[in-house]
C-alpha cells in the first residue's frame, strides 16, 4: 500500500475494503463524538450514596520491618470515618495476597515494606481533603533492612526481597513458576539452540556490547481508580482496567466466593498502556467496603502513579559471531529490574527474553533471561512487553557491527534477516511475518542508498533504522456474543476494553461485515462480567486477533442461525428478505433473538527444557523505524526532524486507526527514547511529579512523521489481521541512537539519550572528558 | 488541601492590610500557577489567602515619560499581546511566546512571576537585563526596588512577608538591543536548565554598554560583571566567544536534575555566544 501524504506530514493509509465493505473502512470511532463531548463514561465521575473516599499511606523506606504504624492522630481528625491496616484487610481477606505470576503482593503492606511507596494504611472519609490530611498525620516506624536496587546487583545481593515465594498458577504459560528461595530471580528462562561455542570459536569477529534501558512510566491521562459497592448478591467493583474477566477470578479466589458473586464493570479508560492490568487498586477497594460495608472509592493521583506500577529497566548484554557477513551466533543475557512484585514481569523475562536475538536468522542461539525483584515500584507490562527494551539493544548491536565491519547496515540486516519457513530461536518456523518487507520499505522511504546531507559547521545530521518483531502472548482465550434483536439490529458482547485504541470500532467491523450491517449500526457493550463474556485481558496487542477471531466466529454463528431461522420460515436461501420480517414469521411480533457465540483459543506448545517449542506463538508483530536527526555538537541536543515507522499488521481493519498507533506508540517510545526517566535516590523516586518527568508534547516531537502498513496479511488472524497496538514502538530507541552516530559519530548505549550524555560523549571522543 | 480562609479585597492598600509580617501561613495569590501547585503537593499549607484578582487599579498597562509601566496583576497574555510592550521591549514579547504554554499565560500575572522568585523563571533576567525596577507598597508606604536586588536566594526575595509589588517600570531602552535564550535539557517545553538575557548598546560594529545575565542554572538570576567586560568592544564571532568564555568561567552554577554542573558551564559558553548575537541581529 503507498499512503499519500497528509495535511501535516503524516500520511494517510489508503483504503483496502473487502466484501461487504466494513473490514478495510476507516470508519470513525464509534466513542468519537461521546468522548469529544465529554458524555463519556469513567470510574472517575461515578459516585454512589454514602461512598467513603479512600487516601494511601505510604512507605518511605524501601525495605524494613514495620516496628508500629500510629494512627491515632489520623483516627481523631474530625470527619475521618475509620483508619485500616493490613490487619483489617485480614478480618475479611485472611490471606490478602495477589498477583498473576506470583500471590506475593499484600492488599496493604503486611509485616514488611518492600519499596517506597507502597501502601502501608487507608484512611476513608467522605470529604477527600480530609482524607488525604488524616493519611498525612499517619506514622509508622520501621527497622530498616539492606535493599537492593541494580537488576545486576540483586543476581547475587545479600538483600534479598522476598523471604517466600508463593507462585500464583493462574496463568498455563506461568504454571512452571518456582522462583528460587533465598534469590532475588523471580523465573530464570534460559534456551539453547545449536552450539554457540563452536560458533564463537569458528568466527571471523565476534562483538559484544552491553546496553541499558531506564525505568519509565505509562502516564495514563486517567489515573489508577477503582469503586466497589456491596449488592445484595456480592459485589460489584468498577474499575479502570484492561483486564476485568481476572479481576472478577482474582477477587474471587481472595474472597472464597464463586465468580458470580464477583461483578467486574469496565466503562472507557483514559489510556493504559499496560498499567492496569491485573489487580491494582481493585482488592484494596473490595476488602474496605466488605470491611465498612459502604462503597468505596480510591483515585490516585498522577503522583502516585510512580508508585504503582513502571517499566522494566533492564541490562541486555549481547555477543554475536560474525563470518562471511553472517551472524553465525549469538549469546544474549538479559536482566529485568521486576521492582518489589512480580507483577507479570516473569511472563515479560520469558516471552519477550525468547526473541531477544532478534528477527535474525541464526543457527546458534542462547539466551538466560532473568526476571529479579528489587526494592523498587514494582514493573510490569507497558506498550511492547519488554521487546523496546530488547530491540534497543539488538538493532544497536546490529548496527554497532556493520559499522564496524564496513558494511552498509540495510544489506548487512538483509543478509541475515529472518525470512518466513526460516526457525526462530525457539524453533518455531516463522509464518505471515513480513519482516524483510518491513526493512525494505524503511530503506527505500528512507531513501537510505541516495547521498546524504551531512550538515555543516556545529550541527551534524545523520540518519539510522531499526526493525524489531514481538510474538503474541500465548495462549490465552477470549469469547464473544453476538445478538440479534427482532429488529435486526446487533449488539456485540465482548470483554476487551476500550481504551483508546479503538477496539470498540474494529470489533463492530467483523460484526458487520459478517452479518452485512453497516459497522456504525453494531453496538458494543462494555465490559461487564455479569453480561459480557471471558476475555483473558485486553493486553500484548492481542485482542484484535484473538477477540476479533472469537467475536468473528460468534458472527458466523449467529449468521448461520439466522440461515437456519429463514429455512425455518420457509424462506429461500440467498433471498433478501429483511431480519426483521424473518423474526416476525417465526414469533408473530417483533419478539424473540438469535445468539451466536465464538470462542477462540489458538493452539501452543510450551517450551521444552532448552526453551525450545515448534509453536510459540499464533501471530508475529513487525515494526521498524527511519530517522533523520541533527546533532548539535557544542551541546549535544538532538533534534529529529524526520521519523518514519513501517508496520506489519497483516490487513489493516481500520486505515486510520492503524496508523494513529503506529504513530502513538513511536511518539510514547520517543518520549522513554530522549526524555523520559524515573530517577531514583536511594530507592526514594526523586520526580514524582510532571514538572519533573517530562512525557513529550507536540513541540518535542518529529516534525515530519510517516507511518505505513506493509502488504501483509495474516492467515489465521480476523479477515487478514493482527494486533498493531505496540509495533511503532519497537524501531524508535536504536533508529535514534544510530543516527546519533551517523551524525556525530558518538555511542549511546544507555536510554535515554539526553543532550548531556550525548555532549559528554562527544567531549570523551576528543580526548577532553568533562569533568563529573 | 485543608481548608483556609479566602480575602478578596478592592484596594491595594486593604490588601496590604490583611498580610501579616510574621506569619508565613498567609500569603497573597494572584495567577496561583505557582502557589496551587505547592498547596496540592501539600509544601504550603495556607491559613489564609489574599487574593488580588479583585484589585483593579492593579491590571494596567501604560507608557509614562517614555516608561513602560506595567500594574502588577496583569496576566502574563496581556503582556504577551501588548503593542505597548512590543514597541518599547520586543524581547519581552519574544521571550512571553517561549515562557510556559497558553493556559499559564492566561492566568499568571507579572508581579506573581517576580515574587515567587523560582530562579527558572524567564522574566526575571529580561527585566534585570532591561534594568527595570518594582514598585512595592507596604504597610508604611511606597518604596522602589531595582529587579537585579529583587532575589536575595532560592525561592526567596527581599520582600517583607507584608509587603506586595504594586507594578513593574520597565525604563526607555534607546535603541537598545536585546536577546533572550532559554536551554531546556528535558523537553521542549521544560522550565530552562539556563536562561540567558542580554542587552546592549552598539557602536560602529562592536557592542558597547552591555547586560549579561543568567538565570536558572544559578541560585537567582545572576548579571556578570567579567562576562559583560570581556564583551565590550566585541564585534565578531571571536569576540561573543570570548565574552561566553568569559561568563562560564564566572557563573556559580548548580548541578541539578536538569544537567551537572559542568555540562551547565558549557551551556552557559554556548548560550551567551549566542544570545550576543542573536541580540546584534535583533531589531
Amino acid at each position: 500500500m503507498r499512503p499519500a501524504r497528509g495535511h501535516d506530514g503524516i500520511s494517510v493509509m489508503a483504503t483496502r475494503t473487502i466484501g461487504s465493505g466494513q473490514v478495510g473502512r476507516s470508519v470513525p470511532r464509534l466513542e468519537g463524538a461521546a468522548k469529544v463531548t465529554g458524555r463519556a463514561d469513567y470510574v472517575h465521575n461515578l459516585r454512589l450514596p454514602k461512598m467513603l473516599i479512600g487516601k494511601i499511606f505510604r512507605s518511605t523506606v524501601a525495605h524494613g520491618r514495620i516496628k508500629s504504624i500510629d494512627v491515632s492522630a489520623a483516627k481523631a481528625l474530625p470527619g475521618v470515618y475509620r483508619v485500616v491496616t493490613i490487619d483489617d484487610i485480614k478480618a475479611v481477606i485472611p490471606h490478602p495476597f495477589y498477583g498473576p505470576a506470583f500471590h506475593d503482593q499484600p492488599i496493604l503492606a503486611d509485616g514488611k515494606v518492600h519499596y517506597v511507596g507502597e501502601p502501608v494504611a487507608v484512611v476513608l472519609a467522605t470529604d477527600p481533603h480530609i482524607a488525604e490530611e488524616a493519611a498525612s498525620l499517619i506514622e509508622a516506624d520501621y527497622d530498616e533492612l539492606p535493599a537492593v536496587f541494580d537488576e545486576i546487583e540483586a543476581m547475587t545481593s545479600k538483600a534479598v526481597v522476598h523471604d517466600e515465594l508463593k507462585p500464583a498458577g493462574t496463568f498455563p504459560d506461568l504454571k512452571h513458576l518456582k522462583g528460587k528461595k533465598d534469590t532475588n530471580i523471580a523465573l530464570d528462562f534460559h534456551l539453547r539452540r545449536g552450539d554457540t561455542k563452536k560458533a564463537f570459536a569458528e568466527a571471523e569477529h565476534v562483538f559484544e556490547h552491553t546496553f541499558r534501558s531506564q525505568q519509565v512510566l505509562h502516564v495514563p491521562l486517567e489515573p489508577f481508580v477503582s469503586v466497589a459497592e456491596l449488592t445484595e448478591t456480592g459485589l460489584t467493583i468498577h474499575t479502570a482496567s484492561q483486564s476485568p474477566s481476572f479481576v472478577r477470578i482474582e477477587i474471587a479466589r481472595l474472597l472464597g466466593w464463586p465468580e458470580n458473586k464477583v461483578r467486574v464493570k469496565v466503562p472507557y479508560l483514559g489510556g493504559g498502556f499496560g498499567a492496569k492490568l491485573y489487580i491494582k487498586l481493585e482488592a484494596l477497594v473490595a476488602a474496605l467496603a466488605l470491611l465498612v460495608q459502604r462503597p468505596v472509592k480510591i483515585s490516585l493521583t498522577m503522583e502516585e502513579q510512580f508508585y504503582t506500577l513502571t517499566k522494566h529497566a533492564a541490562t541486555f548484554r549481547i555477543k554475536s559471531a560474525v563470518k562471511n557477513g553472517k551472524v553465525t551466533g549469538r549469546d544474549c543475557e538479559v536482566w529485568w529490574n521486576g521492582g518489589a512484585y512480580a507483577d507479570i514481569g516473569p511472563r515479560i523475562t520469558q516471552k519477550s527474553g525468547f526473541t531477544a536475538p532478534g528477527p535474525y536468522d541464526i543457527e546458534n542461539v542462547s539466551i538466560d533471561s532473568y526476571s529479579l525483584y528489587t526494592n523498587l515500584t514494582p514493573a510490569g507490562a507497558l506498550r511492547g512487553f519488554g521487546i523496546p527494551q530488547l530491540v534497543w539493544a539488538y538493532e544497536s548491536h546490529t548496527d554497532m557491527m556493520a559499522r564496524s565491519l564496513k558494511l552498509d547496515p540495510v544489506d548487512f540486516r538483509r543478509n541475515n534477516i529472518l525470512r518466513d519457513g526460516r526457525a526462530q530461536a525457539t524453533g518455531t518456523a516463522m509464518k505471515d511475518a513480513a519482516i524483510e518487507a518491513v526493512l525494505d520499505r524503511l530503506a527505500l522511504r528512507m531513501n537510505m542508498k541516495a547521498p546524504f546531507d551531512r550538515g555543516t559547521g556545529t550541527l551534524k545530521k545523520g540518519r539510522g533504522i531499526a526493525v524489531g518483531f514481538k510474538a503474541s502472548i500465548s495462549p490465552t482465550t477470549s469469547i464473544a456474543i453476538v445478538n440479534i434483536a427482532a429488529d435486526g439490529s446487533v449488539t456485540l458482547y465482548c470483554s476487551t476494553v476500550d481504551m483508546g485504541q479503538g477496539s470498540d470500532t474494529a470489533n463492530a467491523q467483523f460484526v458487520a461485515e459478517i452479518l452485512n450491517v453497516p459497522a456504525e449500526s453494531v453496538k458494543v457493550v462494555h465490559p461487564d462480567t455479569d453480561v459480557t463474556p471471558y476475555d483473558m485481558a485486553t493486553l500484548g496487542s492481542r485482542s484484535l486477533y484473538h477477540m476479533g477471531n472469537a467475536v468473528r466466529l460468534a458472527a458466523e454463528d449467529a449468521k448461520a442461525k439466522l440461515a437456519a431461522l429463514a429455512r425455518e420460515v420457509g424462506v429461500p436461501e440467498g433471498s433478501n428478505v429483511p431480519v426483521a420480517e424473518l423474526f416476525q414469521k417465526k414469533y408473530k411480533m417483533q419478539a424473540g433473538n438469535i445468539i451466536g457465540t465464538g470462542s477462540y483459543i489458538p493452539n501452543y506448545v510450551p517450551p521444552d527444557a532448552n526453551g525450545l517449542t515448534p509453536d510459540a506463538t499464533p501471530f508475529w508483530m513487525v515494526g521498524g523505524t527511519g530517522v533523520e536527526v541533527e546533532v548539535d555538537t557544542e551541546t549535544g541536543h538532538v533534534k529529529v526532524t524526520k521519523m518514519i515507522n513501517v508496520a506489519d499488521v497483516g490487513r489493516p481493519v481500520n486505515p486510520r486507526i492503524v496508523e494513529t498507533q503506529l504513530s502513538g506508540a513511536a511518539t510514547m517510545q520517543f518520549g522513554f527514547t530522549m526524555q523520559e526517566k524515573i530517577e531514583f535516590d536511594g530507592g526514594q523516586i526523586t520526580n514524582a511529579s510532571f514538572a519533573d518527568y517530562k512525557i513529550p508534547s507536540i513541540v518535542d516531537i518529529p516534525r515530519t512523521m510517516q507511518n505505513e502498513a506493509v502488504e501483509s496479511e495474516q492467515g489465521t488472524g480476523p479477515f487478514g489481521a493482527k494486533g498493531v497496538g505496540e509495533s511503532g514502538t519497537f524501531g524508535v530507541s536504536p533508529a535514534i541512537a544510530n543516527a546519533i552516530e551517523d551524525a556525530c559519530g558518538v555511542r549511546l548505549t544507555e536510554l535515554p539519550l539526553t543532550a548531556e550524555k550525548i555532549y559528554r560523549a562527544l567531549r570523551t571522543a576528543q580526548g577532553k572528558p568533562l569533568e563529573d | 488541601m485543608t481548608p483556609f480562609e479566602l480575602a478578596e479585597p478592592k484596594s491595594l492598600k486593604e490588601a496590604v492590610g490583611l498580610l501579616d509580617a510574621d506569619d508565613p501561613t498567609i500569603r497573597p495569590i494572584a495567577g496561583g500557577t505557582a502557589l496551587m501547585l505547592m498547596m496540592k503537593a501539600g509544601v504550603f499549607r495556607p491559613s489564609k489567602l489574599v487574593s488580588l484578582g479583585g484589585i483593579k487599579e492593579l491590571r494596567s498597562i501604560a507608557i509614562a515619560n517614555g516608561e513602560l509601566k506595567v500594574g502588577a496583576t496583569t496576566p502574563l497574555a496581556v503582556l504577551e499581546h501588548s503593542d505597548e510592550v512590543r514597541n518599547h521591549a520586543p524581547v519581552i514579547t519574544r521571550t512571553l511566546r517561549t515562557l510556559s504554554n497558553i493556559r499559564v499565560r492566561n492566568v499568571a500575572t507579572v508581579g506573581g512571576a517576580l515574587a515567587h522568585a523560582d530562579p527558572h523563571m524567564d522574566l526575571p533576567p529580561v527585566l534585570i537585563a532591561l534594568g527595570a525596577r518594582v514598585v512595592v507598597q507596604g504597610k508604611k508606604g511606597e518604596r522602589t526596588i531595582p529587579i537585579a536586588d529583587l532575589f536575595a536566594g532560592y525561592y526567596e526575595t527581599v520582600l517583607a512577608k507584608d509587603e506586595l509589588i504594586a507594578s513593574l517600570i520597565v525604563p526607555a531602552q534607546n535603541g537598545r538591543r536585546a536577546a533572550y535564550l532559554k536551554c531546556t535539557t528535558r523537553a521542549v517545553h521544560d522550565w530552562p536548565a539556563l536562561g540567558v538575557a542580554v542587552s546592549l548598546a552598539t557602536e560602529g560594529n562592536g557592542i558597547k554598554d552591555v547586560s549579561i545575565v543568567v538565570s536558572a542554572a544559578t541560585e537567582t538570576p545572576r548579571r556578570l560583571a567579567g562576562a559583560e567586560k570581556a564583551a565590550q568592544g566585541a564585534s565578531d564571532e571571536a569576540g561573543w566567544r570570548r565574552a561566553g568564555e568569559a561568563a562560564a568561567e564566572e557563573a556559580e552554577l548548580i548541578t541539578d536534575a536538569q544537567g551537572s554542573a559542568a555540562y551547565k558551564k558549557q551551556l552557559v559558553r554556548v548560550h551567551v555566544a549566542r544570545a550576543l548575537r542573536a541580540a546584534l541581529g535583533a531589531e
